[in-house]
C-alpha cells in the first residue's frame, strides 16, 4: 500500500514538474510527442550488441533535462524502481551467451554485452517517455491526441480516468485503513471480505460515475467532448522536432563514439 | 507482464501497435453506434478504479501470500468487451506514461495482450458460454476462473512470442515460456478467484448492473467474431510478411530491421533462428576479427571516416571506448555547460 | 422577468423498487428569492432537486422553468438557465485543470473560444480563484474546490443557481467564505442543505420537506424557530438560536 502511495505521489510530482514555464515546456506538445516516438523508435532499432552507438542517444535527455529544468533524481529514481521485467530477463543473458567478447583489452562473456545494451536502452526509452510527461502534462498531451485524430471519446475517457486516480486511491486507502484497524496481524485482506471490500468499492464507483454523468449533462454534455481550439503549431516548435529527428537519424547511421574515438586515437598515433 | 521499450523491437512494436488500434478503433465505433454516451464518464472512473484495486491485498489462502488484480477480466464483465478494452488501453496508457510501466513503443503490445485475449477471446469464449444458461454464484466462481487462466495464459504467450521475435534476449523459446505460462497459471488463478468473489457480491447486491453489461452485447457475439476473424487476417499477412523477411535473409528478423532502419548493422547480428551450433562457429573468427582492427591498425578509418568501422565487430576496439567516454563527457557537459549559462543569465537579470 | 420562475405542479416520483420518493409536491419560486430546502435524511431533497434539473423525470405532475416545461426536448436550453452545484466537488470537477472545468460548459454550448475564455476568467474573477486556473483539482484545498465547482456552473450564466450542501465539510473560515460569495450573488437561489444555521442567514424562505411531501413552506425566521415542527420533520432548530451552551439562557 505504502508502495501505491508513492506511485501517486510520484504521479503528482511529475504533474508539478509539467506545470513549469521552460523553453521545453513551452513547446508545442505534439512535436514533443512525435520527437519522443521517432526518439524510441530509433533508440529501439539498435542491435542488442550494441552499447558504443547508443551512447549519443543520452545528449537529448541531458538536454532536456537541463533546458526544462527538471530535478534528476525522481526520474532517476523511478527508472531504477521500474525494471524488474527487464533485469529478470535481461540477467539470463550472461548464462545463454558465453562467447567471448573484446572490450579493449579485456575478454568478457558476450551475454554481458547484452544485458548492457538492454540496460541502457531500458534506461533511455523510459527516461524518454517520463520526460515527455513531465514536460508535457496530461491536458496538453491530450490535446496533442486530439491533433492526432484520436477519438475524442477515448481522450475523454483517458482524462477522466487520471483524473479519478488519486480520488479512487485515496478511497482504498481510507477502506483499507478501516480494515486493518479492526483486522490487526492479517497480511492481506481475508477471503471472505474479497467480495465486499472491492464490490463495495465497485458500486459506489458506479455511483460516483453516474453523478459524474450528471454533472456532465447539466453542463450541456451530449456525447460529444469539446477541447476548445488547438494550439498553433510555430515555425520553431516545427524546427524543435526536425532538429532532433535529423541528429537521431544521423546518430543512427554513424557510430559517433567510434568516428571521435578513431578521431581521437589517430592523431595521438 | 508488462512488455518493455527495450525488449521489442520496431517492427513487432508497430505490428502490435496497429493491431491495437484497429481494435480499439472498432471498440470505440462500437460504443457509439450501439450504446449511450453513460459510458464513457463510467469507462474513466472504472479504470482510476483498476489503479486503486491494486493497493488490495487479497491474501491467497492457504499460502501465507498476497495477490492483486490485473482487472481485466473485472472490466470485460462489467462494462463489455468494447468498454472493457478501451478502459484497459487508458490504463495501460497511464501506467506507461507516469509509472514507466512498459512503455510507448511497448504499449501497443502491452494493450493487445492484456485486453485483447480477456476481453475478445477469453471473455465471449468461455465466460458468456458459461453465464448463458443463467448466473449462480457457483458458475460464476468457475467461469471466472477459467476465463481469467485462459486469457492471462494468452497474454503470456503473447509476450513471450513478441519478445522472441524482437530478438532482443537470449532466452531461448522454450526456457521463457516454461518461465512464463506456470507463473501466469498462478496469477490467472488468483485473478479469477478475486474476480469471482467481486462479480458474485455485485450480482446478489445490484444484479442490474451485471445484467445490463452482458446485454449490451446481444448483438456483440457476432461482432466479435469478425473481430477475431479480421485480426486472424491481419495476422496472418503480418506472419508471412515478417516470415517472407526471416527466410531472405539468414539473420532474418534483426535484417528486416535494418532495412526499415535504413542503415547497415554494425556488428554481424545475430538470427532469431539461428541456433546455439551455429553461434559456436562464429565464436571462432570474431575474436581475432576485432584483434586486428583495434589493436593494430586503426588508422584507415580515420580520413573517410566511414569506412573502417564497419570491420570492426565482435568486439570494441580501444577507439570505440576512447569514442564513448568522449561521448559521454560530451554529454555532460553539454548538460553543465547549460544549466551554467542558465544561472548566470537569471543571475544577470536579477 | 416571468422567465426566472421556477414552478413545480403536483409533483410525484417513485423509484423502480417502488419507493415513492415525492409525493405531490407543489410550488413556485420567483426570481430573486433565495430559498432553502431543508429536511431530514431520505426525506426527498435530492431526488427533488434531480427532478428540477431533468436528471429524471417525474411519474407524474411537471416542473417548470419560466414558461418551459421540464422535458427531454427542452433540456438543454433549462440547463443554461438552471446550474447545479453538486455535493462533492470531485463530482464536478472531472477535467485535469480548474480552467478546464470551468470552460467545459461553454465550450459545449460551441461558444467560440474567445468568448469562452471571457467567460472563465470572469468566473473565476467572480469566485476569487483567478490565480489558480492552471491547477489539477487535487491540488485544491475543500474550500477552493468549493469554489471552483460554484465557478464552473457560474461560467454558463444561470438565471437560477441550485446548491446541494454548498457548505458541506468545509471548515469554518472556508464555510464563512463561501457564504459571503453566495450572498453576493443576484441569481435565484435554491440550497438544500443540514446546515440550518446558513440556510437561517441566507434564504429569506424555507421549505420543510418530510417523507415526499412539502411540511412547511414560508418565511425561514418563522419556520426555523418553531421547534415542534422541526423536531416532528427529524430536525433541529439552528445551533445560533438553540440555548446558550455556557449560562443556559435562552435565546428564542
Amino acid at each position: 500500500m505504502a508502495n501505491i502511495m508513492n506511485s501517486l505521489y510520484n504521479m503528482r510530482i511529475l504533474d508539478d514538474l509539467a506545470r513549469q514555464e521552460t523553453v521545453i515546456h513551452k513547446l508545442h506538445s505534439l512535436m514533443k510527442l512525435l520527437t519522443t516516438v521517432s526518439y524510441l523508435t530509433v533508440v529501439v532499432s539498435f542491435g542488442r550488441y550494441e552499447i558504443g552507438g547508443l551512447l549519443p542517444f543520452l545528449i537529448y535527455p541531458v538536454m532536456v533535462f537541463t533546458l526544462a529544468e527538471l530535478p534528476v533524481k525522481p526520474i532517476l529514481l523511478r527508472i531504477l524502481i521500474v525494471s524488474p521485467f527487464i533485469i529478470g530477463i535481461g540477467i539470463l543473458n550472461p548464462f545463454f551467451d558465453q562467447q567471448g567478447y573484446l572490450l579493449g583489452e579485456r575478454v568478457i562473456s558476450r551475454g554481458w554485452i547484452t544485458f548492457g545494451s538492454i540496460l541502457l536502452k531500458s534506461g533511455l526509452t523510459v527516461t524518454a517517455a517520463l520526460l515527455l510527461i513531465a514536460t508535457t502534462g496530461m491536458d496538453r498531451l491530450a490535446g496533442a491526441l486530439r491533433m492526432m485524430k484520436i477519438p475524442r471519446i477515448f481522450v475523454l475517457q483517458l482524462l477522466l480516468t487520471y483524473r479519478y486516480i488519486s480520488v479512487l486511491m485515496e478511497e482504498v486507502a481510507r477502506i483499507l485503513r478501516a480494515y486493518s484497524l479492526r483486522a490487526p496481524n492479517q497480511k492481506g485482506v481475508h477471503r471472505s471480505a474479497w467480495g465486499s471490500l472491492a464490490g463495495q468499492l465497485i458500486l459506489r464507483t458506479f455511483d460516483r460515475a453516474q453523478r459524474i454523468y450528471e454533472a456532465m449533462c447539466l453542463r450541456g454534455f451530449a456525447g460529444e467532448y469539446n477541447t476548445g481550439g488547438f494550439k498553433e503549431i510555430r515555425a520553431w516548435d516545427l524546427s524543435y522536432f526536425i532538429g532532433w529527428a535529423l541528429f537521431f537519424a544521423v546518430a543512427r547511421m554513424y557510430n559517433i563514439p567510434m568516428l571521435i574515438g578513431s578521431l581521437i586515437t589517430g592523431v595521438i598515433k | 507482464m508488462h512488455m518493455a521499450d527495450a525488449l521489442i523491437s520496431p517492427i513487432v512494436g508497430g505490428t502490435m501497435w496497429v493491431a491495437t488500434a484497429g481494435v480499439a478503433a472498432y471498440s470505440i465505433k462500437k460504443i457509439q453506434t450501439e450504446m449511450d454516451e453513460k459510458k464513457v464518464p463510467l469507462m474513466g472512473v472504472m479504470g482510476a478504479f483498476i489503479f486503486a484495486s491494486q493497493m488490495i491485498n487479497f491474501s491467497i489462502p492457504g499460502t501465507g501470500s498476497s495477490g492483486h488484480i490485473g482487472g481485466g477480466l473485472i472490466l470485460a464483465i462489467l462494462l463489455g468487451p468494447y468498454a472493457g478494452f478501451l478502459t484497459m488501453a487508458s490504463v495501460l496508457t497511464i501506467q506507461a506514461l507516469f509509472f514507466a510501466d512498459g512503455g510507448l513503443l511497448a504499449l501497443g503490445s502491452n494493450v493487445f495482450n492484456m485486453g485483447f485475449f480477456t476481453c475478445f477471446i477469453a471473455y465471449p469464449l468461455i465466460y458468456k458460454t458459461f453465464m448463458k444458461q443463467g448466473y449462480s454464484t457457483r458458475r460464476i466462481l468457475i467461469a471466472s476462473l477459467f476465463t481469467a487462466i485462459i486469457g492471462l495464459q494468452l497474454g503470456a504467450f503473447g509476450v513471450v512470442l513478441e519478445t522472441l521475435f524482437s530478438g532482443k534476449t537470449e532466452l531461448p523459446f522454450g526456457t521463457f515460456l516454461l518461465l512464463m505460462q506456470p507463473i501466469h497459471l498462478a496469477i490467472g488463478a488468483v485473478e479469477g478467484l478475486v474476480t469471482a468473489a467481486v462479480v458474485a457480491y455485485i450480482w446478489n447486491s445490484r444484479p442490474e448492473i451485471i445484467e445490463k453489461a452482458a446485454s449490451g452485447e446481444a448483438l456483440g457475439n457476432v461482432a466479435i467474431k469478425k473481430v477475431v476473424g479480421g485480426l486472424v487476417i491481419v495476422a496472418m499477412i503480418t506472419g508471412a510478411g515478417l516470415s517472407w523477411f526471416a527466410s531472405s535473409d539468414p539473420d532474418g528478423l534483426e535484417w528486416a530491421m535494418i532495412n526499415t532502419a535504413g542503415t547497415a548493422e554494425l556488428e554481424a547480428p545475430e538470427g532469431l533462428h539461428q541456433t546455439l551450433l551455429h553461434l559456436q562457429s562464429k565464436i571462432a573468427f570474431l575474436p581475432d576479427y576485432s584483434f586486428k582492427a583495434s589493436g593494430n591498425e586503426p588508422e584507415p578509418g580515420v580520413g573517410e571516416g566511414g569506412d573502417a568501422w564497419p570491420a570492426i565487430s565482435g568486439g570494441t576496439s580501444a577507439a570505440g571506448l576512447v569514442g564513448g567516454g568522449m561521448t559521454l563527457l560530451l554529454a555532460a557537459f553539454m548538460g553543465f555547460g547549460i544549466s551554467m549559462l542558465k544561472k548566470r543569465k537569471s543571475k544577470v537579470s536579477i | 422577468m416571468s422567465h426566472h420562475k421556477l414552478e413545480v405542479k403536483d409533483l410525484h416520483y417513485s423509484y423502480p423498487d417502488d419507493h415513492k420518493a415525492v409525493k405531490g409536491m407543489s410550488f413556485c419560486i420567483y426570481h430573486g428569492e433565495s430559498v432553502g430546502i431543508i429536511g431530514a435524511n431520505g426525506a426527498g431533497k435530492s431526488t427533488l432537486l434531480m427532478l428540477l434539473m431533468g436528471v429524471i423525470f417525474p411519474s407524474q405532475g411537471e416542473v417548470c422553468v419560466g414558461d418551459v416545461h421540464v422535458t427531454k426536448k427542452t433540456l438543454p436550453m433549462i440547463r443554461k438557465s438552471l446550474g447545479m452545484v453538486f455535493q462533492d466537488p470531485d463530482d464536478q470537477l472531472f477535467m485535469n485543470t480548474v480552467y478546464d472545468d470551468v470552460a467545459f460548459g461553454p465550450r459545449n454550448y460551441k461558444l467560440d473560444e474567445k468568448e469562452v475564455e471571457k467567460r472563465v476568467l470572469n468566473a473565476l474573477e467572480l469566485v476569487g480563484i483567478l490565480h489558480l486556473k492552471d491547477r489539477a483539482p487535487f491540488k485544491l484545498s475543500g474550500g477552493e474546490k468549493r469554489a471552483a465547482a460554484i465557478a464552473s456552473v457560474l461560467s454558463m450564466h444561470p438565471d437560477i443557481l441550485v446548491m446541494d450542501e454548498p457548505t458541506a465539510a468545509l471548515d469554518p473560515k472556508s464555510r464563512r467564505k463561501v457564504m459571503k460569495l453566495l450572498t453576493s450573488f443576484n441569481h435565484t437561489k435554491i440550497i438544500t442543505s443540514h446546515d440550518l444555521d446558513m440556510i437561517f442567514e441566507m434564504c429569506d424562505r424555507t421549505i420543510v420537506i418530510k417523507n415526499g411531501e412539502i411540511a412547511a413552506d414560508g418565511v425561514t425566521s418563522e419556520i426555523l424557530v418553531n421547534a415542534e415542527l422541526m423536531d416532528a420533520c427529524g430536525l433541529e432548530i439552528p445551533l445560533s438560536l438553540q440555548n446558550c451552551p455556557v449560562c443556559r439562557t435562552k435565546k428564542v
